[in-house]
């Protein structure tokens, strides 16, 4: 499902060019949810953004589903972002203008089109998740828990075959972060979905079906 | 959701900039929508009224712009004073035999009715049987004409002046000043006089002395009028005009001072001639509308005006389509500072909305985060120029529009047109629709700078 060879990534820094990710061999099975691990600054973050095809890598290659992101232009590859992969933040990056409903459809409109089926699918994810009378509410007007479900559904909504997780659980108490993450990987194991999780956190690490050291994966550890 | 809506939302978040920006538009496309209207309707309205006047003949001291706007469209005092003796010759043929008018009206004006002023002119019921208005007599809505003939001028004319001449020669046995006989108080009064004032047949005017509420303005009582006939709408300045028998102009009090059109002979002073004699030939006119019979009778017309001092004839058909041609430079020139002020206006938006991309930056991000495209991105905030300066446009038109009903009174008294607030040219779609493009392209330089935002570096900010 999920293939990186000898993928390099360097971030300019004034003159000086760092390499932010390094990877040179990493393969990820359909289905399969894996947790990304590593002290700051190994570049998991980097990693997710290469995945997306937010970044570009420097060398080698990128492929998901069959295809090589790393070969496509910048809108082909928005537009692959947004037909086949979910994303979730540690900071939730919704809009606050926007409903929570709203902020679920536009993850439909830049993916798949937001016609009456999103919205239908989009309620029926908010429902899922509990917040089906908080469909109207603006993320200010929620709690925490809650806004990071309506990210778990905007994430949802195109029925992507990856989901990318930063630090998903960063800002909620345990109990809270766990059920969360409970919620999302039984949805993704409902759809076979490709889960790939960045945490600091061993108990959220130890609730996927592998765990990836950002370490082991530069071609120097190797 | 649609990409529009997203648009709609960020100008909805920053209300205050969208309002002032909105504004800003709104002034310029206000103000461009105003020249517009006012020159179309000003040239419509001269050139549809035109059609009833083959040729004006009036005083010699004034230039023939003046003496047919003040003829036709009321624009102004009276230019002067014409004598009675160019209308019996014409009339009579005597001016020139190929020379024959098919009529020669005599007018005399300088009163007016109510608060909207509405002029009142005095003339010979042949205004109703021998002009013609677009080719047909003057239509009646209600009533009809009164009658007063050149004839029974004529004959007033001449008890006029053996009253004047003896009271010029100080004789106590003159005959006496002539009084308003009752039969002549009556009025027919233009479509709008009537509506305006809400005058049904029988109701009743009375003629001010000046304009209403300009200083020396005073009522004539004794030649309250009766209206005895509403004219059918004609859409030109015939609409606000109140007719009555020019004997009853003459001998409402404080007119005698202008009865008669007395030059004063060379080697006399003003005070000697105030002691000639008149004649019944020396009655003092403001205008004579005449008709020649043909073509030919027209340039003989011209060509004996030219020489004759006491008179002169203007063609409206020759000086309104000029005088229309300079306005229409003028007005070409106020478009272009309209353009201009459009462009600023157009600036404008692209610097609110450019100012407001650094704070944008996050939201732009999470949207590329979700699959948005670049050109999504400019279609976003392309859109929301676009659709500010449409708002703006639109508010502009209409506060144009609102402003030709408020100060449609006071423009037609400066400039004889009566605006038709109602009436929304073609041109006026497509300024909104240039407008909306203009703010689009100016939407165009912030759009480029979002599109630009670097998604990685700016997903990582908390909200």
């Amino acid at each position: 499902m999920i293939h990186l060879h000898d993928v390099k990534k360097h971030y300019r820094q004034g003159e000086n060019s760092v390499l932010a990710c390094e990877v040179s061999d990493l393969r990820i099975g359909r289905g399969e949810q894996v947790a990304l691990v590593g002290r700051s600054g190994t570049g998991k973050t980097t990693l997710l953004h290469l995945l997306a095809g937010i970044l570009r890598a420097d060398a080698g290659t990128v492929e998901i589903a069959g295809q090589r992101i790393d070969a496509m232009t910048e809108p082909q590859r928005d537009r692959f972002r947004g037909q086949h992969i979910g994303m979730v933040y540690q900071t939730f990056n919704l809009l606050q203008p926007f409903t929570a409903l709203e902020n679920v459809l536009l993850g439909a409109l830049f993916g798949r089109g937001a016609g009456h089926d999103a919205e239908a699918r989009a309620k029926s994810l908010l429902e899922r998740v509990g917040l089906a009378d908080r469909m109207h509410h603006r993320p200010s007007e929620l709690s925490v828990g809650q806004v990071q479900r309506v990210a778990i559904c905007r994430a949802l909504v195109n029925d992507p075959e990856v989901i990318l997780m930063d630090e998903p659980l960063g800002n909620q108490d345990k109990a809270t972060g766990a059920q969360v993450l409970d919620l999302l990987l039984q949805l993704a194991r409902e759809g076979n979905k490709t889960v790939v999780m960045v945490t600091h956190d061993p108990e959220s690490a130890q609730r996927m079906q592998r765990t990836v050291d950002l370490a082991t994966l530069r071609r120097s550890a190797s | 959701m649609r990409l529009l809506s997203i648009s709609m939302r960020n100008l909805r978040i920053r209300m205050v900039s969208t309002v002032l920006t909105t504004l800003a538009i709104a002034v310029a496309t206000g103000l461009y929508a105003a020249i517009m209207l006012m020159a179309q309707q000003t040239r419509d309205r001269y050139e549809g009224s035109i059609g009833g006047y083959q040729a004006v003949l009036g005083p010699k001291d004034c230039s023939q712009l003046e003496l047919l706007l003040n003829t036709i469209f009321h624009v102004g005092d009276a230019p002067g004073q014409v004598p009675i003796s160019v209308c019996d010759d014409l009339r009579a043929g005597k001016v020139s035999r190929r020379g024959a008018v098919r009529y020669a009206i005599p007018q005399a004006r300088g009163d007016s009715i109510s608060r909207w002023s509405f002029p009142v002119i005095g003339t010979v019921d042949e205004m109703f049987s021998l002009y013609e208005w677009q080719r047909a007599p003057l239509q009646f809505a209600a009533g009809g004409p009164w009658s007063f003939s050149y004839v029974e001028l004529q004959e007033l004319g001449e008890r006029l002046a053996a009253h004047e001449s003896a009271r010029r020669a100080e004789e106590k046995s003159g005959p006496p000043r002539p009084v308003i006989d009752a039969k002549w108080k009556r009025a027919v009064v233009g479509h709008r006089v009537a509506r305006q004032m809400q005058l049904s047949l029988g109701g009743v005017i009375v003629p001010v002395h000046g304009k209403h509420g300009e200083f020396g303005y005073h009522e004539h009582p004794e030649a309250a009028c009766e209206v005895v006939g509403i004219l059918a709408p004609t859409n030109s300045p015939l609409d606000t005009t109140v007719f009555l028998p020019l004997s009853v102009h003459l001998l409402v009090g404080g007119h005698e001072g202008g009865w008669f059109k007395v030059e004063v002979p060379s080697g006399k002073n003003p005070d000697d001639a105030a002691k000639l004699p008149v004649t019944a030939r020396q009655l003092a006119l403001t205008a004579i509308l005449a008709d020649p019979k043909d073509h030919l009778g027209a340039q003989f017309l011209r060509r004996d005006f030219g020489t004759r001092p006491d008179a002169q004839v203007a063609w409206p058909q020759d000086v309104i389509p000029k005088f229309l041609q300079q306005l229409g430079n003028a007005a070409d020139w106020l478009e272009i500072v309209a353009q201009l002020v459009l462009v600023v206006a157009a600036m404008m938006i692209a610097v609110a909305i450019y100012n407001t991309m650094n704070e944008r930056r996050r939201e732009i991000a999470i949207m590329r985060s979700l699959g948005a495209r670049r050109s999504q991105i400019v279609a976003i905030i392309v859109g929301e120029a676009a659709a500010l300066s449409l708002a703006g446009a639109v508010v502009g038109v209409l506060c144009c529009h609102i402003a030709a009903l408020a100060l449609r009174s006071t423009v037609e008294e400066m400039t004889g047109v009566w605006l038709d607030w109602t009436a929304f040219a073609p041109r006026e779609l497509y300024l909104l629709v240039g407008v909306g493009a203009l703010g689009a392209i100016a939407g165009l330089l912030p759009a480029w700078k979002g599109s630009t935002t670097q998604v990685a570096d700016n997903l990582s900010q908390t909200y």
